[in-house]
């Protein structure tokens, strides 16, 4: 490996990094309200579809733009059905991503382009460009957010709110805390990043919508909140570790010779092994929120 | 007489479910006076106050603020309102710091200014508390002055307590009632007082309002009344009508003469020895007690809720971790799986009796054969269950203990506090145990039903079985048990016997003072 090399995969980690870091730190904005969404990976591919859409409508500020409103309209959803009318988390979430795999593979066909849909050049989010190589703006996004989510959670009101609702409704309800309508805004702001993220993918780093494209990010990013004890900064370490071992295994697959002895499906596992690994690690270790996944109900 | 800060009239709640908690009461809070709400379990004080702090609207009536009917529909309007209330399981967020959870009332960030406007708030009204450490990690009589300064913190002017000192000791008690006296002189705070207490209604309060059965059944200038006055609103006309020996006689028969004597000499039938348990918030709950449990005799642990007694018994009914030693008729058990314990004769009535008595969705006949599923009485060939069996043994059940259900196949969750309670002791007791470790047998039950279980405590102790008795009542713990032992932050200040300790006394063991 040369000194290139070692650039050009830390520039792809990087890349990489971004669609989880923002949805896991938006995740854990949620978590910590009480509110579990495993429908993350739904919204990625949801929003990364829609967001290549708005792109091609409007240019890459309206793509970004739909691809978090998708988000959001989606954790609205969410979080009215399990703030508000006490659902099922589980079952609202595996209800996205069925939603969104359906729906985007129809989205795909009905535009005539089923397997893959490219987003033309010039409505992509254009790069920075450095000496070592183009590099999105959403990179530094997510660099900094979760340092403002630590921010929120730990040093205004709001945070305050966010935090207590998810801990001990009942305490937060006493206080005066609109427990339900803290849970929404948390649960919808955490959808809006993941779908940040989603259009990220289609518009500034692949350039391209597939079905497949979310390849089970949201549930590494739901690993990653898990892996961070839902700490918002250590979401960029789990964001950095998939991304870091994503790219080298892109890498790997692609050494002459490795590519003709080892099916590339094979080495494309190695990032989602070690995030398993990673989280089993600290798993038993981790303090969730006391009231994450439980409805609240005032009696 | 000064106007009423808050006037309750004619309120009336019907639950979802058809129970009526209320039946059209009136009550008053007037400033400056301490209001003593008085009733038994299921009287109606807590969802009185439910509404009063905004919690539940009423299904009739109105509330008067000042003469103007106000609607409360959130603890939040209650407060606008300048009415707070001290839950009785505290309100905290238990990871939350002192400061994060009284922010949390305030609707105010947890910084600087806050902080000097607590602490100004701590100096006027002498409720120290450290800041800054989790409140988990506080201790209970440290958290309720979190609470109660949480609420004083938005200027209220109906402070509601809710049973404030069932969780503390003597001296923290005494700490409360004069705050309590200072809150209401110098600032006309007017103070709603819950308990089911009389001695504290009589020492504390300005004016009680009894409730029973969500009647008002009297309402008395403090002075005027008297406890036994006081206790016959309470409880009515059937108080003590089946005829078994107060306390009051037991402790004039001599000590000698008593069941103990007698079964010293006996075998235990459980020995505890140096047992440490450790305390879910890190530390130790237990710090290493012992004690022998003999057959034929009710072994008594008074305290205060929270000093350890709750895994005490989880420790030795196998649902928690402990160091030490456990043995039944000599055998150690400390660590077996509560199946195995269950099987060598060691029966346990749980105090949570949601979390482990019974599956609460399940049907009678399911709970019933809760844990004795594989016994081979109610398990057939091919893992199934013999139902004929399982109905049989429900309907000794339901005979044996009187228990009030629906039907064998309804939910456990249709029958009564007190018939769930005798279900899971008739099921417990059913398999003739050796060992019974009773907690909080009797708690949140009825006059009748709680009677009924301690009917049945004493006849299985006078059928020679070894119970231990865990009990946050201690009139209950002084009437039933042959030896009574008090814990205090894990440790046992005293063993001894009921007709040794007055009640003064038990409270100086259960205060911590070592006998």
């Amino acid at each position: 490996m040369t000194l290139d090399h070692f650039w050009s995969i830390l520039f792809l980690s990087l890349h990489a990094m971004v669609p989880i870091t923002l949805t896991a730190a938006g995740e854990v904005v949620g978590e910590r309200a009480g509110l579990f969404n495993i429908g993350l990976e739904g919204i990625l591919l949801l929003s990364a579809f829609t967001g290549a859409l708005g792109a091609e409508a409007g240019g890459w500020p309206l793509g970004l733009l739909v691809g978090i409103g998708t988000g959001a309209v989606v954790g609205l959803f969410f979080g009215l059905i399990n703030a508000y009318w006490k659902g099922n988390q589980l079952i609202t979430g595996v209800g996205i991503n069925l939603f969104a795999l359906g729906f985007v593979a129809f989205g795909l066909r009905a535009l005539g382009t089923p397997a893959f849909h490219d987003v033309p050049r010039d409505v992509r989010l254009p790069a920075i460009q450095t000496p070592v190589g183009g590099l999105s703006p959403i990179v530094f996004l997510a660099l900094v957010m979760p340092f403002a989510i630590h921010w929120f959670l730990n040093r205004t009101r709001a945070g305050l709110w966010v935090r207590a609702v998810g801990e001990n409704p009942e305490a937060a309800d006493v206080a005066g805390v609109p427990v339900e309508l803290v849970r929404l805004l948390a649960t919808t702001f955490g959808a809006a990043l993941a779908g940040l993220a989603g259009a990220y993918m289609s518009i500034s780093w692949m350039g391209a919508v597939t079905k497949e494209m979310a390849a089970g990010r949201g549930f590494i990013a739901l690993a990653t909140v898990v892996f961070s004890g839902l700490r918002p900064i250590l979401t960029l370490a789990g964001g950095f570790i998939f991304g870091f071992f994503d790219s080298l295994a892109t890498w790997i697959a692609n050494i002459p010779g490795v590519k003709e002895a080892i099916p590339w499906q094979f080495v494309s596992m190695i990032p989602y092994i070690v995030t398993l690994l990673v989280v089993t690690g600290v798993i038993g270790r981790v303090r969730f929120p006391k009231a994450l996944g439980v409805p609240y109900r005032r009696e | 007489m000064p106007e009423p800060l808050l006037k309750a009239e004619r309120i009336v709640k019907v639950y979802l479910d058809g129970t009526v908690a209320l039946r059209g009461v009136d009550f008053e809070i007037r400033p400056g006076e301490i209001q003593g709400l008085l009733g038994e379990n299921g009287a109606g004080k807590t969802t009185l106050t439910k509404m009063i702090s905004g919690l539940l609207p009423p299904t009739s009536g109105r509330l008067l603020l000042g003469g103007v009917p106000v609607r409360l529909h959130s603890p939040k309007d209650a407060l606008t309102c300048g009415i707070g209330m001290v839950h009785q399981h505290f309100a905290l967020v238990a990871n939350f710091t002192a400061l994060e959870n009284i922010a949390l009332g305030t609707g105010r960030p947890a910084d600087q200014a806050l902080r000097a406007s607590i602490e100004e708030l701590m100096e006027r009204t002498g409720l120290g508390v450290p800041l800054d450490t989790p409140v988990e990690n506080l201790a209970v009589g440290e958290r309720q002055r979190v609470e109660i300064l949480k609420v004083l913190s938005r200027a209220v002017r109906v402070l509601i307590l809710d049973e404030p000192t069932s969780v503390l000791t003597p001296v923290e008690t005494e700490e409360l009632f004069n705050f309590l006296r200072r809150l209401k002189e110098e600032e006309g705070v007017g103070i709603v007082f819950i308990t089911h207490k009389l001695r504290e209604v009589l020492e504390i309060t300005d004016r009680v309002t009894v409730l029973r059965r969500g009647e008002v059944v009297g309402e008395v200038m403090t002075r005027e009344t008297s406890a036994k006055e006081l206790a016959r609103m309470m409880v009515g006309a059937e108080f003590r009508a089946r005829g078994r020996r107060p306390v009051e006689l037991m402790t004039e028969i001599p000590v000698e003469e008593r069941r103990v004597g007698a079964e010293r000499a006996r075998e235990p039938a459980l020995v505890v020895e140096d047992l440490h348990v450790p305390a879910d918030s890190g530390g130790e709950a237990v710090k290493g007690i012992s004690f022998e449990l003999y057959p034929g005799e009710i072994l008594g642990i008074a305290g205060v809720e929270g000093n350890g007694q709750t895994e005490l018994v989880e420790a030795i009914c196998g649902l928690r971790e402990g160091k030490g030693s456990v043995r039944l008729r000599g055998r150690e058990i400390l660590g077996l799986p509560p199946l195995e314990l269950y099987r060598l004769g060691l029966a346990h009535i749980p105090e949570d009796r949601w979390k482990y008595g019974l599956i609460l969705s399940f049907t009678v006949a399911e709970n019933a054969i809760l844990g004795r599923q594989r016994s081979p009485r109610f398990l057939g060939r091919l893992a199934m269950l013999k139902w004929g069996e399982v109905f049989a043994h429900v309907r000794e059940l339901i005979e044996r203990f009187s228990i009030q259900a629906p039907g064998r196949e309804a939910p456990a969750k249709s029958l009564s506090g007190g018939n769930q309670q005798k279900l899971i002791v008739g099921r417990e007791l059913s398999q003739e145990p050796e060992v019974v470790i009773a907690a909080q047998p009797t708690r949140g039950l009825d006059i009748g039903a709680a009677e009924y279980i301690r009917d049945i405590l004493l006849e299985m102790r006078d059928a020679g079985k070894a119970i231990l008795l865990v009990s946050a009542d201690l009139d209950e713990v002084l009437e039933l048990s042959d030896r009574v032992a008090f814990m205090y932050v894990g440790t046992f200040t005293a063993i001894t016997t009921p007709a040794e300790v007055d009640r003064e006394t038990a409270g100086l063991y259960m205060g911590g003072m070592k006998g």
